[in-house]
């Protein structure tokens, strides 16, 4: 009865956190369920057919993202914990959220995705029984919370061997840490790449010998902000199809090739169809924050060195001398409270030709950001610092001439996103879909 | 003038944000017209000593993931790189190390399971692995004043009779979280916790170890070009308001 009792508190959290507007109720339905039936997750997700899991450091929502709008293209109902909220709390409330409130009613829905952060991933993962796993990449991030890169790594390859021989382990073969894992799972495992690249950032000695891909980008053309152009490789699934598929991805930046082969990848495990998959990108829009884009600009989100600097290198060719920068530094538990990591993120990438460039550095550590912009080669008359986002924001769209490029580390982008909602920009994002 | 700055294991032992000192050193000097070299030393490389020209005239020294850490020790001693910078630093060259750096150039480390791991025996002091993580923003008093960073350590460091500490516990943990000393100096060497990074927002200890690096080098009294130091003392105080 306990489940039951569980279900109904975080069903009056989420009703109460919704009325007075305090946010999406993500997390604290399930962190207040949790504790009267611990086992609630797994109580629940049984009765969900087939359930998908990823997890590693960048890309972890957007690809949980192409995967369910994948299975929408092919007919099949999604839950999922799409609010970014990855911890078991986050599973627990979407769970709450969508589960029948009569009786022991049974969840309908045939696939469930599930992001887990790095360190979530070890004590969900054995309870939910995944048909898929998904290894994004690991680079160093938060090491306050998550520790050093090769004790995420380690504790990885332990979960890994606990899980049931069935579970299908999905790895970016181009990432060594993650390649690595290859050997330790007791059923198949699958790697996507893209072909003569390499990951920058922990995997420094990763040469490419002749490894087998079973899923490839090559040819990887990039098309600045508008996205990129590739051949899409399946060598394991060269029957009944053609086995180079001509792709193209209306994300920007070499980083959402990975996460689109991981999402196609699982699309292959499920069984869909590799081209309609592919045309279903028409009509994908990414997550929000992660890149979105709006009238008068783009937000890119920026929470660690790696996919920072990924994020730079994307936008710097498109900087023009009147376009603005809207830099949102917070340190609060989900950013990471150690600020440390401007130091190690190629600032300096965003130093283009244009010296002229207006930046505005907002957030809780908005001098700790505009100190590290005046070492990167900035200008510091140029640098504008306003701590309050909602007025920096203000300053920043003042006068707009060019474009504005938001970059928010995570709380920050969140804070902006309600920003958006109460000045009528956009909806609220937990009313997304 | 020109200065060379010799960035100890720069590819294992890098992954606090700790490189922000060195771009903090390298801006600090070439804004004053100093010429800057940053030369990488790591395992299987060698300290140039011989020849005045290629002498390292500061050392930067951050730190590193355990495995990392394990090797490095391993390498300094078995190199002979440990000796050479001891030497060094007698001779006066300053030198900056944190955390893992910090650790490895104290006496030993004495892990949770097996040996100790020798250290350099730079500084007077040793570091016995907790179990408690020590992490947050932290405050010292120095003779630079207020320093701000962010520790995140689990290893205790104690200093033995006659070591100075490089700083007094005003908020955080430092050294070993009981006895309210941070880091320690000698000479012009000096290791501590202290991430964040330490120099961009402490403008002072840096101008301070490319004051004593130009010194040794060149022999004389060296008086550094004021800078307009106004972002890095609002990240200082921001900062320290915040945690205070």
């Amino acid at each position: 009865m306990s489940e039951l009792f569980a279900i109904l508190l975080g069903k009056a959290i989420f009703s109460l956190t919704r009325f007075f507007k305090i946010g999406g109720g993500s997390a604290a339905p399930g962190l207040f369920a949790l504790r009267i039936d611990p086992e609630l997750v797994e109580g629940l997700i049984r009765h969900i057919p087939q359930n998908i899991i990823i997890t590693g450091t960048n890309g972890k929502t957007t690809t949980a993202r192409m995967i369910a709008h994948f299975a929408k293209t092919s007919g099949l109902t999604v839950i999922r914990n799409q609010t970014g909220s990855n911890l078991e709390r986050g599973i627990a409330s979407t769970l709450i959220n969508y589960a029948p409130s009569r009786g022991l009613a049974k969840l309908n829905y045939d696939l469930g995705i599930w992001e887990l952060d790095e360190a979530a991933f070890n004590s969900v993962a054995p309870k939910i029984k995944p048909a898929v796993v998904v290894f994004l990449n690991v680079f160093r991030d938060q090491l306050d919370r998550y520790g050093e890169v090769d004790t995420v790594v380690k504790k990885w390859s332990e979960t890994l061997k606990k899980l049931p021989k069935e579970t299908i382990v999905l790895v970016n073969g181009d990432d060594a840490n993650t390649a690595g894992l290859a050997k330790f799972p007791k059923g198949k495992v699958q790697k996507f790449g893209v072909k003569d690249y390499k990951i920058i950032g922990e995997s420094i000695e990763h040469k490419k010998e002749k490894e087998n891909l079973d899923f490839e980008a090559k040819n990887v053309k990039l098309r600045g902000l508008n996205g990129s152009a590739f051949q899409l490789l399946t060598t394991n699934y060269p029957l009944r199809e053609a086995s180079q598929l001509p792709t193209t991805l209306p994300l920007p930046g070499i980083y959402h090739i990975y996460d689109f082969l991981a999402a196609f990848a699982v699309g292959k495990t499920l069984g869909f169809d590799s081209k309609r998959m592919i045309s279903s990108f028409k009509d994908f829009s990414p997550a929000f924050g992660r890149v979105e884009k709006l009238d008068f600009g783009y937000i890119f989100l920026i929470k660690n060195p790696a996919g920072a600097t990924q994020v730079f290198e994307t936008i710097a060719p498109q900087l023009r001398s009147n376009d603005r920068l809207l830099l949102a530094l917070n340190d609060n538990l989900a950013d990471g409270t150690d600020v440390s990591w401007i130091w190690d993120a190629g600032f300096e990438r965003l130093q283009v030709t244009s010296n002229k460039l207006q930046v505005i550095c907002s957030g809780t550590r908005a001098y700790d950001l505009a100190n590290r912009l005046k070492y990167a080669g900035f200008n510091p008359d140029n640098i504008i610092v306003e701590p309050d986002l909602k007025k920096a924001f203000g300053q920043a769209k003042k006068g707009l001439k060019g474009c504005l490029f938001i970059l928010p580390t995570y709380t920050a982008m969140l804070k902006l996103q309600s920003i958006l909602a109460k000045t009528g920009i956009k909806k609220n994002y937990w009313e997304e879909e | 003038m020109n200065l060379t700055i010799g960035y100890l294991y720069a590819d294992l032992m890098n992954i606090y944000g700790d490189t922000g000192n060195i771009i903090a050193l390298k801006k600090r000097a070439e804004w004053r017209g100093i010429k800057v070299k940053v030369v990488n030393i790591s395992s299987g490389d060698r300290i140039p000593t011989s020849d005045v020209g290629t002498r390292i005239d500061l050392y930067f020294f951050g730190g590193g993931q355990d495995q990392q850490q394990e090797l490095v020790s391993k390498d300094l001693v078995k190199s002979g790189k440990g000796k050479i910078i001891k030497k060094e630093v007698e001779r006066g060259v300053p030198l900056l190390s944190i955390c893992g750096g910090y650790q490895l150039l104290g006496e030993y480390y004495k892990p949770h399971k097996g040996p100790k791991l020798a250290g350099v025996g730079l500084f007077p002091a040793y570091t016995l692995a907790s179990h408690e993580r020590m992490i947050g923003n932290i405050v010292i008093d120095s003779m630079f004043g207020n320093l701000v960073g962010f520790e995140n350590h689990s290893g205790k460091t104690y200093l033995k009779k006659g070591a100075l500490p490089f700083g007094m516990v005003c908020r955080g943990f430092g050294n070993n979280g009981a006895d309210k000393g941070e880091g320690c100096i000698y000479k012009n060497a000096v290791g501590c916790y202290m991430h964040g990074s330490l120099l961009p927002k402490n403008p002072k200890l840096a101008d301070w170890l490319i004051k004593k690096a130009l010194e040794v080098k060149y022999g004389k009294a060296i008086e550094l070009k004021p800078l307009d130091n106004s972002l890095e003392f609002q990240a200082h105080h921001k900062a320290i308001q915040k945690i205070k």
